[in-house]
């Protein structure tokens, strides 16, 4: 069962095909020649099936004549449990190999899929939604897994099947063999034409169970404002008319499948009906014998009735064609090079100086529009670089092109006097520390949310002093599992400050040179605001740290303050500098005095 | 922990419990006519189904070895007549069972639904709003199925089973007795193969679910990913969970491929015995040669039956799990429901007192409200701030009766309310929630949410009160306009306002609001206050205040903490206090001063401090 690793870490990329078939054809490298053997097991297991008949007929025919004693019997018998044995032997071989390719595929297809995907680009995570990237991960991928499984085998099944037998009649007596699928190429047509409208009527079917748990969970997340409002009865009657049209629509499904079944029962009944016919007065005219008679009874019966089931396969097989192009059109795009650059520091030497020299950006589907424009600045390790501005007006680009998420588009960037082309996004992020307003925490505990990402072991005692750096240490403890509790629906709810200490203590853990953070406590009571700071301030020591600021209270002690409008550094200098100047920082600064001023004439006004 | 482990999937009920399946099977009780037609249709077609075989036996004896053709004109003239006979009582099963099954599908979904309406907030607060989705959907499913397909599908195979051993009997009964030893042990085989397999597509569920959820989180969380470089233990860790994945997968695949061949093996030996024993016979004239085709089209065919037999057998154990589910929910009895004698009062504008009013959630020792006492005018404005936690929420669900007092009692107009119905109350009552929540429609379907007699006009009129009526009508579809899965297409900030409009179209006689802290422009800020002001002049009003505005406004504000009230009065006086309230509503001037002034902002600060 071991997979050897070229196999399993071939590069999808090869499966690319405008040809469909031939596309998963190549989807299933390395697995191609277990396929084939499942393929020709039915084949065998289709023979070993109908010799058994044959069998069936020389006993008959030996047995139940005159002198028929010279056939050993228990010999025959035996030959009944061998085919059988064969028979199925070769069915689960066939099954085994098929599941093996089946699985395999699909495995490593998901392994791709998820490596693929978090290796794709900022721009197009920022282009693709991600319900859509995760459906085609998993359901599509399902698709082609039921392809693989089912459907192709299946329908491979079917037309062997077809094949044996049908020799096997044609060697028993020409005409009768002609004469026994006549149905045939009418039960192939008919099923595909019934399969392909169930398959809609299906499909529908579906889209109301979706429509109706929607109803139901709309319900259930808004109890609140049914109970509000006292709509029970309503809310029953909608979920009542949602429900009675899945009812309908179920009931047309089965409308559909109640028609189906007898009616084509009937079709192939008669055809065998026919056949017996033929064959008894063929028997009885001593064209044939008693067994070759019962041989074809029993062979008949392999050749008519899977053919139903063909159409079937078929239309379900054009659904997994539809999820290769779906899951091709992930696998087409290119990933970002992440071990792309030539110069790597040794370690622990980067000192972390920047230098911007006339750098811009703009986003590849709309080069004209310059999101970065002309930027222009220096900074020395230890040193705190604060943007000011308005939502848009490219803090967040900028600090984006520091891990090249982004690369800028012109001008010179320099990192200890290197430019950043050259250091590759992997070391590059290694070295850089990001704390966002409010972080994205996994779904795991908060020991491996303080942990993540930091790329070593770590003893207890360390993520204990880093939290506690992170003023959360306390708040864990409050926690059913303190450390162990898992994050997320299924056990604790943080707040946004609480995320933010979590997230400041795996920075601490990871000690990046280069630290980039979003300065925002509107979601913070004023206790732990307090907190937060001291906890920033510490880990700000000794790295260059730009902060995205929101008040200028937090940034007054900022080496320098860059404060940027559409793109542009409008203004820059430290704190006393731009209070001097007359602009937009003044101007906040103003406002906030103002606001200072107003609070102690109203606390005045009332307080005679 | 009982609380998670009582939310977990249990794929198997514990023991096989009589009581549930009793009550599984009365859910076709009313339905009884149609199980009685679908069982009789299921028993004539397989009973068809072996005298087909039988009559493949007669064309031997009868007809070929006779030479007579008139006979096999006769037998396979009845072959066909019986054909079309088989045909139709197909159909009538087909569709008997399965619209049944939807049937069954459907009343027990509405009757899961229409119990849900009346359960109370604590229910649907310690239960996780996906368990009670899978009891709806997939539960009510696999319940059904049981009842119809299980039911007919065992009927079919015992009575598939039953006949053609009949007939092997009628045959030749010493052949038959062979193949009855071999049906036991064909049963066991298929039942303990059954078992496992269904245990490994648990597993094969359980795996792929992880699936979905690792990539989820990779792909929402791809920028945290990328800029913590975790790509490659990532890949390591989801390569082990698609390992899993693939070992389960490969072996309930593995399994399945083995089950058939198995009994088709055990059945072989069957065959071997009669095609040896039958030999032997066959000279002495006690089988003839439609006998042995017979004996053997009966074995070959018997392992579907037997195949069917043992899928259901091990699917009742997951059905019955299902159905114990399904039915604690059913079974939940509503906390907060009508007393006996229950009246509607007329109206509820009246005072209303909380008199030394306590409350908990789940644990007596953590309470939430202690010895609570408030009385308020009707018509009055009341405030409430205070941390969170502190017990504001707590306090305005207790007055919708969402929740009714541990001890204490609130009264309105000077009567207990539990003395009213709940709809006489909640119908009253309009509420605003923190967080908006419309539900999937236009914009006048939600609007229509608050009263649902309201003309056309009257719902222009209200949308036009809070101030929506300006960007509803900038949608192509304007009133029509469909909001999306939870109102997902709106923003905020509209979503906001749309609810407010629903509560004015309610005419409430108390108005409860959970301000919002989220930030919304700060024309949407202005509407969202106008629309409060028309609402509250008529009635009674609470809101857990954020704004400076609202706060200022009220004609009381209570600074709830620790489930009391730590201070009470106007505006004016508390800030002479210079306690809670000082700090809290200094710290909130500055913060939302701030926001107000924002120079960034696209309407900046020409717009002076608010005037009141």
């Amino acid at each position: 069962m071991s997979v050897s690793s070229s196999v399993l870490n071939y590069d999808l990329k090869n499966a690319i095909s405008k040809n469909r078939l031939l596309g998963l054809w190549r989807l299933m490298h390395g697995f191609q020649w277990k396929y084939i053997i499942a393929t020709v097991s039915i084949g065998f297991a289709a023979v070993a099936k109908t010799c058994t008949y044959l069998l069936l007929r020389y006993f008959v025919d030996n047995a139940f004549t005159e002198g028929g004693t010279s056939i050993n019997l228990p010999l025959i018998a035996l030959g009944f449990i061998l085919l059988a044995g064969a028979e199925g032997g070769f069915t689960f071989l066939s099954g085994r190999f098929a599941a093996q390719t089946a699985e395999g595929v699909t495995r490593r297809l998901r392994n791709y899929l998820f490596d693929h995907i978090q290796h794709l680009s900022f721009t197009y995570h920022s282009q693709t939604d991600t319900g859509e990237l995760i459906q085609r991960s998993t359901s599509d991928v399902d698709a082609l897994r039921r392809f693989y499984a089912d459907q192709a085998i299946g329908a491979g099944r079917i037309f062997l099947l077809f094949v044996v037998n049908f020799v096997a009649l044609l060697s028993l007596n020409v005409t009768l063999g002609l004469v026994s699928v006549i149905i045939v190429p009418l039960m192939f047509y008919v099923s595909i034409l019934f399969f392909r409208r169930i398959s809609k009527a299906y499909e529908s079917y579906q889209e109301q169970e979706a429509t109706l748990s929607t109803t139901l969970q709309e319900n259930l997340t808004g109890v609140r404002v049914v109970k509000a409002f006292a709509r029970q009865q309503f809310e029953m009657d909608k979920f009542e008319r949602d429900n009675f049209e899945k009812f309908n629509r179920g009931k047309k499904l089965l409308t559909m499948h109640s028609l189906f079944w007898p009616i084509s029962d009937t079709l192939c009944g008669f055809q065998m009906v026919g056949g017996f016919l033929l064959a008894s007065i063929m028997a009885v005219n001593g064209q044939i014998t008693v067994g070759t008679y019962l041989a074809y009874v029993g062979l008949v019966v392999w050749i008519i009735f899977p053919i139903r089931g063909l159409g079937r396969m078929i239309v379900q097989m054009s659904t997994g064609m539809v999820s290769y192009n779906r899951v091709m059109e992930i696998i087409r795009q290119e990933r970002e090079p992440l071990d792309e650059g030539d110069y790597t520091p040794a370690a622990g030497t980067l000192r972390g100086d920047l230098e911007f020299q006339n750098v811009s950006f703009a986003y590849e589907d709309n080069p004209t529009q310059k999101v970065l424009d002309d930027i222009t600045f220096a900074c020395q390790r230890g040193q705190v670089v604060a943007l000011l501005g308005s939502t848009g007006s490219g803090k967040t680009s900028l600090v984006n092109l520091l891990p090249r998420f982004y690369d800028y588009t012109a001008g010179s960037l320099l990192l200890d006097g290197v430019e950043l082309r050259r250091y590759t996004r992997r070391f590059l992020r290694s070295q850089i520390g990001i704390v966002e307003q409010e972080p994205f925490l996994f779904s795991r505990t908060i020991r491996e949310n303080i942990t993540y990402g930091v790329g070593r072991e770590v003893s207890e005692e360390e993520i204990v002093a880093a939290a506690q750096a992170a003023a959360v240490h306390d708040v864990i403890l409050t926690f059913p599992q303190a450390y162990n509790t898992l994050v997320g629906e299924k056990g604790v709810t943080l707040s946004g400050g609480q995320k933010q200490r979590v997230a400041i203590a795996r920075t601490i853990l990871k000690n990046p040179r280069i630290l980039i953070l979003d300065d925002s406590t509107s979601s913070v009571d004023t206790e732990t605001e307090g907190e937060i700071r001291q906890a920033l301030q510490s880990l700000m020591q000794d790295r260059t740290t730009f902060v995205i600021a929101h008040r200028i209270q937090s940034i007054m002690n900022a080496d320098l303050i860059l404060v940027m409008d559409d793109g542009r550094i409008v203004q820059r200098g430290r704190h006393e500098d731009l209070l001097a100047q007359d602009g937009i920082y003044r101007q906040i600064f103003n406002i906030q005095t103002r606001i200072e001023d107003e609070l102690e004439k109203e606390i005045a006004s009332v307080s005679e | 922990m009982s609380v998670n482990n009582y939310f977990e999937e249990e794929e198997f009920s514990a023991q096989f419990n009589g009581k549930t399946l009793r009550r599984i099977l009365g859910l076709t009780a009313p339905h009884w006519k149609w199980v009685a037609g679908f069982l009789i249709s299921i028993l004539i077609v397989s009973g068809l189904d072996a005298v087909f075989t039988y009559i493949s036996k007669l064309v031997i004896d009868q007809g070929i070895l006779a030479a007579d053709r008139a006979r096999i004109y006769e037998l396979l003239g009845m072959y066909a007549g019986l054909l079309v006979v088989q045909a139709l009582f197909v159909l009538c099963f087909i569709y008997l069972v399965g619209i049944l099954g939807e049937r069954i599908r459907y009343d027990l979904r509405q009757k899961m639904f229409n119990h849900l309406q009346n359960l109370s907030l604590s229910y649907f607060s310690r239960t996780p709003v996906g368990w009670i989705m899978s009891r709806v959907t997939s539960d009510s499913d696999r319940v059904a199925d049981l009842v119809t397909w299980g039911i007919l599908d065992s009927t079919w195979a015992v009575m598939n089973i039953l006949t053609s051993m009949i007939f092997m009997f009628v045959i030749n009964w010493k052949l038959a007795l062979i193949v009855l030893i071999i049906l036991p042990i064909l049963l066991v085989i298929a039942v303990e193969f059954r078992k496992r397999i269904l245990v490994q597509f648990r597993n094969v569920r359980k795996f792929n679910s992880k699936i979905t959820g690792a990539y989820n989180e990779n792909i929402t969380g791809v920028r945290v990913v990328k800029a913590l470089g975790r790509e490659g233990e990532n890949m390591r860790e989801f390569g082990g969970l698609t390992q899993e994945m693939y070992r389960s997968g490969y072996r309930a695949a593995w399994l399945s491929a083995l089950f058939l061949p198995t009994v088709q093996l055990v059945s072989a030996f069957a065959v071997g015995a009669v095609i040896w024993y039958g030999g032997l016979q066959a000279q002495l004239g006690g089988i003839s040669a439609g006998g042995i085709h017979a004996f053997v089209s009966y074995i070959t065919f018997m392992m579907w039956p037997i195949q069917d037999l043992a899928r259901v057998y091990a699917e009742i154990q997951h059905a019955i799990a299902s159905a114990e589910r399904m039915f604690s929910l059913i079974d939940t009895v509503p906390e907060v429901a009508d007393r006996e004698n229950a009246a509607d009062p007329g109206s509820i504008y009246g005072d209303i007192e909380f008199d030394h009013v306590s409350f908990w959630y789940e644990d007596e020792s953590q309470p939430v409200l202690k010895d609570f006492s408030l009385k308020v005018k009707r018509g009055e404005t009341i405030a409430l701030v205070g941390p969170t936690g502190g017990g504001k929420t707590t306090t305005v669900n207790l007055l919708a009766r969402f929740y009714e007092p541990r001890s204490g009692a609130i009264r309105i107009g000077g009567q207990d309310y539990t003395s009213f119905s709940l709809h006489s109350i909640q119908s009253r009552i309009g509420i605003v929630l923190q967080t908006p929540h419309l539900f999937s429609g236009t914009i006048r379907e939600n609007l229509r949410y608050g009263r649902l007699d309201s003309t056309d006009a009257e719902i222009e009129e209200a949308a036009r009160l809070v101030g929506a009526h300006d960007f509803i009508m900038k949608y192509p579809k304007g009133y029509d306009e469909p909001v999306g899965e939870s109102g997902n297409l709106l923003s905020v900030g509209q979503k906001q306002l749309i609810s407010l409009a629903r509560a004015v179209l309610a005419r409430p006689e108390i108005f409860i609001m959970d301000e919002a802290t989220s930030s919304v422009d700060t024309l949407t800020e202005a509407l969202i206050q106008r629309g409060m002001q028309a609402i509250m002049q008529k009635c009674t009003s609470f809101v857990v205040a954020h704004r400076l505005s609202t706060i200022k406004r009220a004609d009381r504000i209570l600074v709830i903490e620790d489930g009391h009230i730590s201070e009470m009065g106007s505006h004016n006086e508390l800030l002479r206090l210079r306690g809670k309230y000082y700090q809290l509503y200094t710290r909130q001037f500055r913060e939302q001063m701030t926001q107000t002034l924002d120079v960034f902002q696209s309407s900046p600060a020409q717009e002076a401090l608010p005037a009141d």
